[in-house]
């Protein structure tokens, strides 16, 4: 199964989106082939934006939300039926700025969904207004005058908050679709940051493909090493950018947080009316 | 003939569940029993205050004027003693400054009983059933019921109080015989949405709806069902819809703050087509409004709610029986057709406990609209009536859900002929389920006259109530206001002497829904927006001018 659809891709050409598609085709590929994953099961979900469109070009079952709700809705799949794979797909100004107070909750649901963000750092379906994690001295078309305030760090943000799969990966790393698979694996809330530079609206590919370095001789299970790496860059600055898993650990999973058997759309019911008013005679 | 009792005391003093224990016991002495509930926002202090009417025959709203008090504090007294009727009794906590009042010195005999200060008011109500002319029998059953840890202190409390009144007695006999039901609006929304099926309720607490939320938590294992607080409405509506996506039927419930949080989410459902059902129980607004009291303000907004044309059903139950199958009915509606219902009530019919004799027949209502879906599977199937099959993801072919405007399988479009193709289907959907409404009882009428008193909602008790003592009047409550009942209504109103609108908020939003969908414009209208819900004692002296 290669997962892909017919619809006309509509991505500025050569958009480093495509690194993304193809990274996910093929991990669900490869997952479905080794039995991991059934095809069937996977939810893609997304939210609104450049790399929300990735929801016409991914043959699964999908939900294709509003800008910044993809995540609350993943958690409303996952309460439906948590036998169900989600993967969430956003960008930057979905999960960071219209939808942030759900992705904090999302970590400290610990909810078993993994969450992909094409960073971008801009606001490109809108035509190139900052985010929250766009660069120092960065000038959209919003703001002349440069960006104002410190960046959101949302691996820090994931790592005080809960999440217990910690990654940032770059969209045209082949390497990207091993992140994915593992993300997919875990049980838990899974988050990537997916560095993913527009080259229409923020074109600093060559300048951060210089300073990503990958993370070697750091242990994902040492939570204080993490923060700390994640603080390394901080999304503003020019320095060195470490790349790869910060952190994954087990904890309890929002979908083992109830008793209650939940593939509700096989439940019949009978509910008796006398019986449910008896305590009120 | 009805008597009252006022209940008084600060927050904290346990008033309201005393009143409930007394309007139980009335129910099971044969009575019908309204207990309106009235509260401040704030959990300690302040002034809480239950009004109690019962009758031999049935009442469906609250009195002013009032046969007994029971003050816990010198604030009900204040309040309250003006409303007190000429043969009317004051039972009241010693030390408190009233007239005509029986004092008891309940801080002594709970030290005597050794028991807590929460089962002081039932030495009350023990002095509140000698003074009726009943044995304690009926309220001891309640507390056997209820509270295991305090059963024993609760009957030795209402015994001293049984044996602390002498000579003073107002009997009222027995009512009628025959089981009855006593319970809240919020009640009733609860066990309608157990009744439908209802996988899941997801809330964020707000007042009046969070009692659904509390109810629904402590009944989720029984009744299998999944209950969930979020961060946010936006959080909980949008996690309706996904959890609906998977073919779970999901509800959320709010209050007009948290309804205008969920509208965006709202209108997305009206082009995914995924079932919803939205509890909305009114409050005073605008803004933060008088959060404890009730109003009818948000029914416009409830028919607007969410950006572009989409339909949706708007339901407005008008007692705690009808909050049940109304609630049922919203449930299979949203599941069948594929839409977004909503349950338009307000503090006053959620709060309040209301008397019946039967419960409400309904047809089936538990359903699920899941097909098998076979190869080639469109979700968004342009069809005849409109209605496209539904699936879910597991049941063999992939399904999707969309913000965007869409082709049949849901895949983004924006050419023009396509984006028209699913506006009329939609609109066919709702032509094709409007027939099915429309003999789901849209409108009710009431009593037989030329002049019409026009309503919907909570004013339904009221107005009943007030009706009796007038005559070639009869009362139309709309149920289902959207879709409207426009044939219906606009045969009616053309045909009476008088039209009298009667609402519980500012401008009269029914009136305005009417002229639209009928054209006819009604002059004589009966506001009450001053937060409290509408009494037959401030109803009866208007609707007497107006009828004549
Ligand atoms: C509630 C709401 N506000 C604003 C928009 C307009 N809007 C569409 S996409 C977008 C931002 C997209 O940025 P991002 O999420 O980073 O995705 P990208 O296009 O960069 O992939 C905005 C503001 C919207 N669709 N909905
Ligand atoms: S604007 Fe940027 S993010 Fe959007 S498609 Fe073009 S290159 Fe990609």
């Amino acid at each position: 199964m290669n997962f892909g659809t017919s619809e006309v891709n509509t991505w500025c050409p050569g958009c480093t989106n495509f690194g993304i598609l193809t990274a996910a085709k093929n991990a669900f590929s490869d997952l479905v082939k080794s039995k991991k994953l059934k095809a069937k099961d996977i939810v893609s979900v997304t939210g609104i934006g450049c790399s929300s469109k990735i929801y016409d070009y991914l043959n699964t079952n999908g939900i294709y939300c509003l800008h910044g709700r993809d995540i609350p809705v993943s958690i409303g799949v996952k309460m439906g039926n948590p036998n169900l794979e989600v993967i969430a797909f956003g960008g930057d100004g979905d999960v960071y700025a219209e939808g942030s107070a759900h992705f904090l909750h999302a970590c400290r649901y610990n909810v078993d969904m993994t969450l992909l963000v094409h960073n971008n750092q801009v606001f490109a379906l809108t035509t190139g207004q900052a985010t929250p994690t766009s660069e120092d001295n960065f000038k959209g078309k919003s703001t002349p005058l440069g960006v104002f305030g410190e960046q959101m760090n949302p691996i820090a943000t994931a790592l005080v908050n809960g999440a217990t799969f910690v990654a940032r990966a770059y969209a045209m790393d082949p390497d990207l679709k091993n992140i994915i698979k593992k993300a997919v694996m875990h049980k838990g809330f899974a988050f990537v940051d997916i560095i993913q530079p527009c080259i229409t609206f923020h074109n600093n590919r060559k300048d951060m493909e210089k300073r990503m370095y990958k993370m070697k001789n750091h242990n994902p299970k040492d939570l204080s090493a993490a923060i700390k790496k994640s603080v390394e860059w901080n999304y503003g600055d020019k320095g060195k950018i470490p790349m790869g898993i910060f952190y994954q650990a087990k904890k309890k999973t929002f979908e083992n947080s109830w008793p209650q058997e939940r593939v509700w759309f096989k439940k019949k019911r009978n509910v008796d009316q006398l019986s449910l008013f008896k305590e009120f005679e | 003939m009805d008597y009252t009792v006022i209940v008084g005391g600060r927050a904290g003093d346990g008033v309201a569940q005393a009143a409930e224990t007394l309007g139980k016991t009335l129910t099971r002495l044969g009575f019908y029993v309204f207990n309106y509930r009235d509260y401040p926002s704030l959990i300690r202090g302040g002034h809480n205050f239950n009004v109690i009417s019962f009758s031999k025959d049935p009442i469906n709203s609250h009195r002013e004027k009032t046969d007994v008090i029971i003050a816990l504090n010198q604030e009900t007294i204040k309040l309250h003693s003006k409303k007190l009727k000429k043969d009317g009794i004051i039972l009241c906590e010693k030390g408190i400054n009233a007239k005509k009042s029986v004092q008891i010195d309940s801080e002594k005999i709970l030290e005597e009983i050794k028991a807590p200060k929460i089962i002081r008011s039932s030495i009350f109500l023990g002095v509140l059933m000698k003074y009726f002319g009943h044995d304690l029998k009926p309220l001891n059953k309640i507390f056997s019921e209820r509270h295991g840890k305090f059963l024993g202190l609760n009957m030795m409390a209402s015994k001293r109080g049984y044996d602390e009144l002498k000579g003073k007695v107002k009997k009222i006999g027995k009512g009628r015989k025959g089981k009855r039901y006593f319970l809240t609006g919020n009640q009733g929304i609860s066990l309608g949405s157990i009744k439908a099926g209802l996988d899941m309720y997801i809330a964020y607490p707000m007042t009046p709806a969070t009692p659904v939320l509390h109810f629904l938590a402590q009944k989720q294992i029984k009744h299998d069902m999944l209950v969930m607080q979020m961060e946010n409405e936006i959080a909980v509506v949008n996690a309706a819809l996904g959890a609906s996506f998977t073919g779970a039927k999901a509800m959320v419930g709010t209050s007009g703050g948290g309804f205008a949080l969920m509208g965006e989410t709202l209108s997305m459902q009206g082009i995914a087509e995924t079932p919803l059902t939205v509890y909305l129980s009114q409050r005073t607004a605008p803004g933060t409004g008088v959060p404890t009291y009730s109003t009818q303000g948000d029914l416009k907004f409830a028919l607007n709610v969410g950006h572009g044309d989409f339909p949706r059903v708007v339901v407005a139950p008008g007692d705690a029986a009808e909050s049940y199958k109304r609630t049922a009915e919203a449930i299979y509606l949203a599941e069948k057709y594929r839409l977004l219902s909503i349950i338009i009530s307000d503090k006053h019919i959620g709060e309040s406990h209301y008397t019946f004799d039967n419960i409400p027949k309904l047809k089936k209502v538990d359903i699920r609209n899941i097909i098998k879906p076979k190869k080639d599977f469109k979700i968004y199937k342009l069809t005849k009536n409109g209605m496209s099959p539904r699936s879910v993801p597991q049941m063999g072919e992939f399904v999707r859900a969309t913000s965007y405007e869409h082709d049949e399988h849901g895949y983004t479009i924006e050419d023009p002929e396509m984006t028209k193709k699913m506006n009329d289907k939609r609109y066919r959907k709702w032509k094709f389920a409007e027939k099915e409404i429309m003999k789901m009882e849209p409108l009710t009428i009431y009593g037989k006259g030329r002049t019409t008193i026009i309503s919907w909602g909570s004013t339904k008790g009221a107005i009943l109530d007030t009706m009796r003592d007038l005559r070639n009047v009869k009362f139309v409550q709309i149920n289902y206001i959207s879709p409207f009942p426009s044939k219906q209504i606009s045969k009616i109103l053309k045909s009476s002497k008088k039209v009298i609108l009667v609402e519980n908020n500012v401008t009269g939003q029914l009136g305005d829904v009417i002229a639209e969908k009928t054209g006819f414009m009604i002059k004589n209208k009966v506001l009450k927006y001053d937060s409290r819900p509408l009494t037959k004692d401030w109803l009866l002296p208007k609707l007497r001018r107006l009828v004549k």
